[in-house]
């Protein structure tokens, strides 16, 4: 349906796992919507099968800068993040797993107690909250191991990976939860195992919002969905109300969208970048920062990956890359010399990925070597939670613009002592999970640039301490909210798509209640 | 494009055969695969001239690196030895010539499917129905583990012996620890915040 530019609408910023779900649960419900996806409208068949070839097609690539002292800055300056610019963002070359927070992950300040240089504080919100939706998610997306979801098959990389777990004594292993198919669900077919997924899945086994939930918007007649077009201004009246976004179409031509509601979904860093650029004499600090909160606080989790060798084929490409989880480091257990826990996950790179991602800035000898070794390569990838803190903050560099002239995203990270001593103790972990069964060598790839993007619009009881309340509205603004990773007060060790979800879900009910209730 | 013309070798070394022969011996050594083929290694030679064709900035650095190369060889750097042609390139590393190389090179001697080949990697599945009939699960070599999740004992969410912020005991009802010169629990933390 088009919505006239005029018309005081639900305004959603971003197609992704929050704003792409916020738009069907909406418009299911009888509410139009304007979706404004920055990115174009790529079909799953339009995916290509090369690692460069669909990074350059997927990729945000708009020129962000970095600061801090996370390796990034040095081996790659201009790309902190690996997230989608395209309808259904970053849900369609996620992996898929799919673990649901932890009861005392939602409440990390009064577990984990003070941590020094850490802004730990609880959610607003329980898991017991947050459970009923976790359930709708998991359903939406097919979550195996659940609500009767069969499992997928062990793959090569996870039978090196489960078989490593159990001979050192872990027990929580399986290929999942992961929201790609084993079997036809949901009208979706099961995977082939065709091994391409941080290249979008060309199959639609795996659960994305291009797959399912912007379709089925689409099939409502209510969705006004408009590729290409890049928010870059959330305007508001004379009562300090939003009421209306201004964005750029492909050719750079400045439109106005009347809102009466608006959320922004557009990932941890473009979403507190909108908020900034929108400051105006009324909020001079930008939109919903009367806390000082917006952009702080950003979380990329704790990673690093493993890459060990053996003395017989391992293939660790062919087949699902994440289908593989091992949830024993999960808990909080502070004996190990950190607070919160992580997972291991089977991963698996290409030889084109790998070389680039390895060891950034390495050559010669003990470079080729794991290269060399890639037929016998099996890998995994550490995951936990990183410590929220106040200078790990995403700000506006207004001496770099981009190509509309406007100032872009910088993003400043440095390691808390606590990640690194999780980070280190989970290369320990992996290592000797590989060495279990056979690994010849190992070499301890450091963190990507950034998939996970958290925290930069957190969740907090009190508006001083954070930028929405507990359904996603900002503290100070009442008809904007924030629809995305962009809310976690703190990270928790899972992945965080279906916690996305299930927040998009919980809050698409409370806009809905609140539109017919007069209340916004 | 402008040229260095103040520097007459500079522009004498516009990208000849000899730039490309010297690239190819520096990839050899930087990237030593001896499994390769010539063809990867050339084409990625030819990339790195080509590119350097499109910016100035990477021209010179490439005209003045491989000169460099030369002068610390002592002659032709084609002639070292592996151990010795090693030596001249780490001495070299910092540097924009080789920084542009190897990025370069990363880049696209990695991305060649004659090299996958080498490697063992089978490039796209999609086309050819995925791995699902194709070996997806064909390593022999262990057992086959289980895939379901773990049936026993439910993973406790935090370790029996921690002790929790907010009452200061472990799940288990353990000690009570001093927590007296701490803030509330459920207070945050927070500094001044710079606006």
């Amino acid at each position: 349906m088009k919505i006239d530019q005029n018309e005081e609408a639900v305004v959603i910023v971003g197609s992704g796992a929050g704003g792409g779900t916020l738009a069907y649960e909406l418009t299911k419900k009888g509410i139009p919507v304007v979706v404004l996806e920055a990115g174009p409208y790529l079909r799953n068949e339009d995916y290509v099968n090369n690692e460069w070839e669909a990074f350059n097609q997927m990729a945000w690539l708009d020129p962000r800068t970095t600061s801090g002292s996370w390796r990034i800055t040095t081996d790659f300056p201009n790309l902190p993040t690996w997230i989608v610019k395209a309808v259904g963002g970053t849900t369609t070359h996620w992996s898929g797993a799919t673990p649901r927070f932890k009861e005392h992950e939602f409440k990390a300040r009064s577990t984990y107690g003070r941590v020094e240089g850490a802004n730990l504080l609880d959610w607003p919100i329980t898991k017991e909250d947050l459970d009923p939706y976790y359930e709708r998610a998991e359903i939406a997306m097919g979550s195996t191991h659940t609500h009767g979801r069969k499992p997928l098959p062990a793959n090569n990389n996870y039978k090196v990976f489960a078989n490593g777990a159990e001979r050192i004594g872990y027990k929580h292993y399986a290929t999942g939860p992961y929201a790609t198919n084993a079997e036809e669900y949901d009208g979706r077919p099961a995977s082939i195992q065709d091994g391409f997924n941080f290249q979008g899945d060309k199959n639609k086994s795996k659960w994305s919002t291009l797959v399912r939930e912007i379709p089925r918007a689409e099939d409502t007649g209510l969705l006004d969905l408009r590729s290409d077009c890049q928010v870059v201004q959330i305007t508001h009246d004379a009562s300090g109300r939003a009421d209306s976004v201004l964005y750029l179409d492909d050719e750079g031509n400045l439109h106005r969208q009347a809102a009466k509601l608006v959320a922004v979904a557009g990932n941890s860093i473009e979403t507190p970048r909108l908020l900034l650029m929108s400051a105006t004499a009324m909020f001079p600090d930008g939109l919903a920062n009367s806390s000082g909160q917006v952009g702080r606080n950003y979380m990329r989790h704790t990673t690093g990956s493993v890459f060990s060798r053996f003395d017989k084929p391992v293939r660790m490409y062919r087949g699902e890359t994440m289908a593989g989880v091992i949830a024993d480091e999960s808990i909080h257990n502070p004996d190990r010399g950190f607070v919160g826990g992580y997972y291991l996950e089977t991963i698996s790179l290409g030889p084109a990925f790998l070389a680039s991602f390895a060891d950034p800035g390495a050559w010669g000898a003990d470079f080729a070597e794991i290269m060399n070794a890639y037929l016998n390569t099996a890998g995994l990838w550490v995951i936990g939670e990183d410590m929220p803190q106040e200078s790990n903050r995403i700000t506006l560099n207004s001496a770099v613009t981009d190509k509309n002239g406007l100032p872009v995203p910088n993003v400043n990270f440095d390691d808390h002592a606590n990640d690194v001593a999780m980070r280190d103790h989970g290369y320990q972990q992996a290592e000797k999970l590989y060495n279990s069964v056979g690994a010849v060598g190992s070499h301890r790839a450091p963190p990507y640039p950034s998939t996970h993007n958290l925290g930069t619009s957190r969740m907090s009881a009190r508006p001083e301490d954070g930028v929405v309340d507990q359904w996603g509205r900002t503290h100070d603004i009442p008809n904007l909210f924030v629809s995305d990773g962009s809310v976690f007060t703190t990270g928790a060790a899972a992945n965080p798509t279906l916690t996305i979800v299930a927040l998009a879900i919980r809050q698409a009910e409370y806009i809905a209640d609140q539109l017919k209730t007069g209340g916004i | 494009m402008t040229f260095p013309a103040k520097y007459p070798q500079l522009n004498e070394m516009e990208l000849t055969d000899d730039a490309h022969d010297v690239l190819i011996r520096l990839l050899r050594v930087a990237f030593p695969h001896p499994d390769f083929p010539d063809g990867p290694y050339e084409r990625t030679a030819t990339r790195i001239l080509n590119e350097a064709r499109e910016s100035t900035w990477f021209r010179v650095a490439l005209t003045q690196g491989i000169l460099t190369l030369g002068q610390l060889a002592g002659g032709d750097f084609r002639n070292l030895d592996d151990d010795a042609a090693t030596s001249v390139l780490r001495r070299i590393e910092a540097t924009a010539f080789f920084g542009f190389i190897r990025r370069t090179t990363v880049l696209n001697l990695y991305d060649d499917p004659e090299v996958w080949e080498v490697l063992g990697y089978e490039g796209p599945s999609f086309d050819k129905g995925g791995y699902i009939n194709r070996g997806f699960n064909d390593l022999d070599w262990l057992p086959e583990p289980r895939i379901e999740l773990y049936d026993g004992e439910p993973l406790p969410d935090i370790a029996p012996n921690a002790v929790l912020a907010s009452t200061g005991k472990s799940p288990t009802g353990g000690q009570q620890t001093d927590t007296s010169n701490q803030p509330g629990s459920q207070e945050t933390v927070m500094r001044k915040v710079s606006k």
